[in-house]
Formats: C-alpha cells, sequence, structure tokens
C-alpha cells in the first residue's frame, strides 16, 4: 500500500514571524481555536510522503501520511484541514487523494502538544498540482493552469 | 363615509411605508468576512482583570466546537459558512450551515419567558430600526465563548448581545457587539459580512467528534 522506496530528501523547520497576518484572509481554517492547538509561528516543511488516509469529515478533515525522517526511520504523522464542508467548497472533495497518493511536500504548523499532528497550510502534489489550504487564495492550483 | 376612507388610505400608507423600511434579507448568503474573520484587532479589545484571567486560563476543550457543539452566541455570530435567512410573521429565521445551528429572532414584541433558561443560543428579539435589523440575545450560557482565540464570554445575567444587520445591495452587513461587563471594559465588536447568492446551497454539517479535537 506505501511505497517503501520513497526517500526522504529534507526536513525543515522555517521560523517565521506572523505578526499581523497570522489570520488575515482566513476562510477556511481559523476557526476553531487554531492559535491554542497549534505553534502557528512555526512552519514545517515535510517531503516525499505517502498519503495513508485523506478523511473529509466536520468540523476538520484529517490527511495522514508517512514519510522517511533524516535517519530514513518512517514516520507518520496526521495533519488537520478544513472541515469537510469548506473542503468540497475548494474543490478539494473525497476524489482528490487516496491512499498511496505521492506528495511533494506538506506544509503546515505543529500541535502545541508535540505529537505527530499539525494544522496543514499546503500540499503539493507529485503532478504539480498545489492545494492551498489557508488564506484568501484557498483552494486547488492545477498544474499548466 | 368619506372621513373612512381617508383613515383606511393613511393606514395603508403607514403600513406601506413601514413595510418597505424593512430590509429584505432573505436568502441564501455566502459568507465573506473581514480579515480576522470579522473579529476585532487585539489591541482593541479591552478586557478587566477577571476577562484577562480567563482569557489566560483558556484550553481548547473550553471551545463548544471541539465537542461538537454549535456555537451559540456570540461565538457563531461569524463562521466561515453560508448562511439562509427566511421571514415569517412572528420572526425571522437565521439558518447558519455550521453545526445546523437555528436562530428565531421573534419581531412580534414578545418579550423572553420567564421560564427560559441560560443556553448557548440565548433568547433573540429583534426590531427594525428603518432598514436595520436590531437584534437583541439575552439569557445566553456561560459555556460559551467569544471566540476561540480564548476571549472569554461570562454568560452573567447582565450579559447580552446586540446585532445590527443591514443589506447594500447584494452585500449582508453585521456588527455584533458583546455586552459582557464582567470581561470587558468596553463591548467586544465583531463585524460580518456575506453576500447575496441566490444559487448558493446550505449543505449538511454532521459533527464528528472523534474528528473535533487535537491529537
Amino acid at each position: 500500500m506505501f511505497n517503501m522506496q520513497t526517500t526522504f530528501k529534507e526536513y525543515r523547520i522555517a521560523i517565521f514571524i506572523v505578526a499581523l497576518g497570522v489570520l488575515i484572509g482566513f476562510p477556511a481554517m481559523a476557526h476553531h481555536s487554531g492559535v491554542a492547538y497549534f505553534d502557528l509561528e512555526v512552519e514545517i516543511i515535510q517531503h516525499d510522503a505517502i498519503v495513508v488516509e485523506y478523511v473529509l469529515v466536520n468540523p476538520h478533515g484529517r490527511l495522514t501520511y508517512k514519510f522517511n525522517d533524516e535517519a530514513g526511520v518512517q514516520q507518520e504523522w496526521t495533519g488537520e484541514l478544513a472541515s469537510s464542508n469548506n473542503l468540497r467548497r475548494l474543490g478539494l472533495g473525497g476524489a482528490i487523494l487516496k491512499p498511496g497518493d505521492k506528495l511533494k511536500t506538506v506544509t503546515g504548523s505543529p500541535a502545541r502538544s508535540g505529537t505527530n499532528f499539525m494544522r496543514l497550510s499546503r500540499v503539493d502534489f507529485e503532478n504539480g498540482d498545489v492545494a492551498q489550504l489557508v488564506g484568501a487564495n484557498a483552494g486547488i492550483t492545477r498544474s499548466g493552469e | 363615509m368619506f372621513s373612512k376612507k381617508i383613515v383606511l388610505a393613511f393606514t395603508l400608507i403607514l403600513f406601506v411605508s413601514s413595510a418597505t423600511a424593512q430590509g429584505d434579507f432573505e436568502g441564501i448568503w455566502m459568507a465573506n468576512h473581514p480579515p480576522r474573520m470579522g473579529q476585532p484587532d487585539p489591541s482593541a479589545v479591552k478586557m478587566t482583570p477577571a476577562g484577562l484571567a480567563e482569557f489566560e486560563a483558556f484550553t481548547p476543550e473550553k471551545d463548544t466546537q471541539l465537542r461538537c457543539l454549535m456555537p451559540g452566541i456570540p461565538l457563531g455570530l461569524i463562521d466561515p459558512y453560508p448562511i439562509e435567512i427566511v421571514y415569517q410573521e412572528h420572526q425571522i429565521l437565521i439558518l447558519y450551515e455550521h453545526f445546523h445551528q437555528v436562530r428565531r429572532v421573534f419581531i412580534d414584541g414578545r418579550k423572553a419567558p420567564d421560564h427560559w433558561q441560560p443556553s448557548l443560543g440565548g433568547y433573540s428579539t429583534g426590531e427594525w430600526d428603518g432598514d436595520t435589523l436590531v437584534i437583541t440575545t439575552t439569557h445566553l450560557s456561560p459555556d460559551n465563548n467569544t471566540w476561540t482565540a480564548g476571549y472569554p464570554f461570562s454568560g452573567d445575567e447582565s450579559a447580552y448581545v446586540v446585532e445590527r444587520w443591514s443589506r447594500d445591495g447584494d452585500e449582508l452587513n453585521l456588527t455584533g457587539e458583546v455586552h459582557d461587563a464582567t470581561n470587558y471594559e468596553k463591548p467586544y465588536v465583531v463585524n460580518g459580512h456575506w453576500t447575496f447568492a441566490p444559487d448558493g446551497e446550505i449543505w449538511e454539517y454532521e459533527c464528528i467528534p472523534e474528528y473535533a479535537g487535537v491529537k
């Protein structure tokens, strides 16, 4: 089911100051205690992930995926998404991701709990499609568009 | 007989002018809120010491929505989902996609009955100020919050929320004032904005508790 040949290329944490822009134009995901649950001042970018599960439910969808860390050890993380209703309105309905799909990068902010859980802000698909999950431009951009 | 006709004519004129003075908000409206989801700049929120203590003690578990409970008022004044507004003779219904929340705003002059218990939705009455609908909501629950970032709501008997709804073409605007003297030195003010969507849809919103929190 999973492509174990996936190699870990890079796992980096980019610290950035969110300042005034944290919640600006944040229609899809800013509604449920995001600041309290997640460290929105930290951005994590994980590379070469394989989709394990994509669940479209309310109040939040979830994307579970695997990738190999720097030591080559497989990690499984889960990303919180917008609600099923908002994901569908963004063009991110159920057929868009399925187990085994490859993702170039998964970007988000980690849970304050320290678990392998984060709030996703962007997913880059292997085919070049990009799902922007927060901000005024939330939605999916197809490669070639 | 002539005087009766004049009285009838005046009555009709008054009725028609009164009816046309009211805003027409019926239909489906898609959320299109200002930055920060219409919440005030944090620097504009003036909390009392008690409010600040509540704010600092906030944990996500206090967010009703993360227990699959409807947000209620004031938290649910603004959310990123469509709403539908329906007029009836004695009430205006505000039907939220979010959590299937239903609000009944009584516009026939009634007051909250003595037996009404505090609740997430409270008790809402409305009146027209020209073409602006002014809603006052009382009997609100202390289980509520003002905003998910941790801004508290006391649910004290004296706490209430005033909303002013107005229409500008295809745009619907809301200014909401949360009056909670226990937690705020001045009302906490939110601003909502929706766009008329005659072809819009209100979808089902089932909340699954397993997916409401954080792992």
